[in-house]
């Protein structure tokens, strides 16, 4: 049976064919079963977020394919690629990138909203998320009015809350201080536990690799090291 | 999500007050101009053509066949009671008066000009165009004997006579004598009707037959309809039953006011044309901003699953937003200042002699038709999808990983 996420020889040139060509991934081979929690580390340029962009979808790699569920996902038009981004796949983003005019319930509801699901569907959802996490206060604020943590907290919320099959995290911790840093943590892991999502997160972060259950590391584009942790 | 799309697009119209407010503005007083200036247009048009309609041709005027191109005093309608009575009964018709027209000489001790003699019934003439409303100076009568004249304003200042003083009336009866009878001014009257004030004077219906050997019949008969768009129908009718009659509408008497008329229109599309520009170059400019401004956070929103759609339903509402509060300012602007120009006028009579020359009133009356305000949402709508299209093609070039990584 084949794995949640496979990746066959997934390779990325940048500038091709020019004097600034850059391998950004070479022949990256890839499986992950579903209710993994790995973590990929590796020095800056190792081709951490290049690699998870192009699994979300935010990137066509050069070479290769891109299975998630039985779907491929390289070659799709970029309508089906958003549908799959909006339906199995949820981000967090270094920088949070929240929607700076909507309140934290809206930005947490955003992708449910998109799904068409309905308002009562959505409250729900939002409180229990919420609470988990910790910020079922913050519902109503805006993210000029909450702390950093609390901004990352409302961005897992988000990425959660439309319950998505892989949640990719493109160092969520970078802007956190370490107490935020392990609470954000272990609260996804908790995700992970509960909710059975399989969470693929880059981060050079020590912290975050000593919470790994799978740790693979990159350098200089390809694969150096896949161990199973815990 | 419609909640989401709106509270996304008023955030970022008032992330910027002044520069929301300022393409507002431009809409709003351009479209307000647009208004002014149709309404005016157009009414002053009107006016004219109001004028000559109640003045002289009617909005359908009858001869008998051969008077106009022979301009012959002896081609007159004779069954007028049969003409009057079809006219009465005739719901198109809103009233109609008789008269005896011919071409002759004005003079005066020291002064004399061509005139055009109008033989009239001053009672018929009130009712039917209000002549009596064009009175400058003295009365609406011919005087106790019927030996009076009403003068055209420009004629008379011409012949410098007032009123009180005595003219002669000279022209050719229908036996082809030249006669000549002597009146006195009793009143003199300002259509701005160029033809009746420069060469008209009017005199009593029965002196005019007795002046000009008339014994039976006019030489016009001048109707006014209720509604222009009855005109073709009665025209046609009366030209079956009537054989012996020409029928002239009144923009075949008066051509130029029917250009002035059909001017107005290519007019008007050319400042809907300006006011769709201004729209839509404003709101561009705008709108283009406003999305290089938020690259990143499209980029996220599509990143995280949008659809472009969705992106352009916001861009749209932002822009439909801008024009759509332009266009209801403008338009509260715009029906004020025609309602109030409808009202009270737009009074030029430090430029009356100027106006008067080319048959204008002083005092100009706007107009207001629900059409104008149709036509301007028209072109605002129109400007408000147009300014989003290249602003659109811009940010969809723009791929989320890349807006994403834009600092």
């Amino acid at each position: 049976m084949p794995n949640f996420l496979q990746l066959q020889k997934i390779s990325k040139i940048f500038n091709p064919g020019k004097e600034t060509e850059v391998f950004g991934l070479t022949n990256i081979n890839l499986e992950i079963a579903k209710g993994e929690f790995v973590v990929l580390s590796g020095p800056s340029g190792s081709g951490k977020t290049t690699l998870l962009n192009i699994i979300g979808g935010l990137d066509a790699p050069s070479n290769g394919e891109v299975q998630l569920d039985g779907l491929i996902l390289t070659g799709l038009k970029e309508k089906a690629l958003a549908r799959e981004r909006r339906d199995h796949i949820g981000f967090v983003f270094q920088a949070y990138n929240l929607i700076p005019v909507l309140t934290a319930r809206e930005n947490i509801q955003y992708i449910m909203k998109l799904q068409k699901k309905g308002g009562a569907e959505c409250d729900a959802r939002v409180l229990e998320v919420t609470t988990k996490l910790g910020i079922d206060t913050l519902l109503d604020k805006l993210p000029n009015q909450m702390s950093g943590g609390q901004q990352q907290r409302v961005a897992v919320a988000r990425a959660v809350a439309s319950r998505p099959q892989l949640i990719l995290a493109d160092e969520p911790t970078a802007n956190l201080d370490s107490k935020t840093a392990e609470e954000l943590m272990d609260m996804m892991l908790q995700l992970n536990e509960d909710e059975g999502v399989t969470v693929l997160l880059s981060s050079h972060d020590p912290l975050v690799i000593s919470k790994a259950k799978r740790h693979i590391v990159l350098k200089d584009g390809e694969i150096l090291k896949d161990e199973i942790v815990a | 999500m419609y909640n989401f799309i709106c509270k996304i697009a008023w955030a970022s119209l008032s992330r910027r007050p002044t520069r929301s407010l300022l393409v507002v503005l431009m809409i709003a007083l351009s479209l307000w101009g647009l208004l002014f200036m149709q309404g005016l247009y157009e009414g002053m048009t009107e006016q004219m053509i109001n004028n000559a309609i109640r003045s002289d041709s009617g909005t359908l005027t009858l001869f008998q066949k051969g008077y106009r191109s022979e301009n012959d005093i002896n081609k007159l309608i004779t069954n007028e009671d049969r003409i009057a009575g079809k006219l009465k009964g005739d719901p198109r018709v809103q009233s109609f008066t008789k008269r005896i027209k011919q071409d002759g000489l004005i003079a005066t001790a020291h002064y004399s000009r061509a005139a055009k003699i109008y033989g009239i019934n001053l009672e018929s003439e009130k009712t039917h165009g209000r002549l009596d409303a064009y009175l400058q100076e003295g009365e609406y009568g011919f005087g106790s004997r019927g030996k009076g004249a009403i003068v055209g304003a420009t004629l008379a200042r011409k012949l410098k006579v007032t009123v009180g003083k005595k003219i002669i009336l000279s022209a050719q009866t229908t036996d082809g004598e030249v006669t000549s009878i002597a009146l006195k001014v009793t009143g003199t009257i300002q259509t701005n009707n160029m033809q009746m004030d420069d060469f008209g004077v009017f005199i009593d219906l029965e002196a005019a037959r007795t002046f000009l050997n008339i014994r039976q019949g006019v030489t016009q008969f001048c109707i006014i309809l209720h509604e222009e768009n009855q005109l073709s129908g009665l025209q046609h009718e009366l030209e079956n039953e009537f054989a012996a009659l020409e029928t002239f509408r009144w923009d075949e008497l008066y051509p130029a006011l029917m250009q002035s008329r059909e001017m107005m229109g290519i007019f008007s599309y050319v400042m809907y044309l300006l006011v769709f520009c201004v729209a839509t170059l404003g709101i561009f400019g705008v709108i283009l901003v406003s999305v290089l401004e938020r690259t990143r956070e499209f980029g996220v929103m599509l990143a995280i699953g949008s659809e472009f759609l969705l992106i352009g339903k916001i861009v749209f509402f932002e822009s439909f937003c801008l024009g759509l509060i332009g266009f209801i300012t403008g338009s509260f602007l715009g029906a004020g200042t025609l309602y109030y120009f409808s009202v009270h006028g737009l009074d030029l009579s430090h430029f009356s002699a100027g106006l008067e020359e080319f048959g204008m009133d002083a005092v100009m009356y706007s107009i207001i038709k629900p059409d104008y305000f149709l036509t301007a949402f028209l072109a605002v709508l129109s400007a408000t999808l147009l300014s989003i299209i290249l602003p659109l093609r811009v940010l969809q070039k723009s791929k989320p990983i890349e807006a994403i990584q834009k600092i």
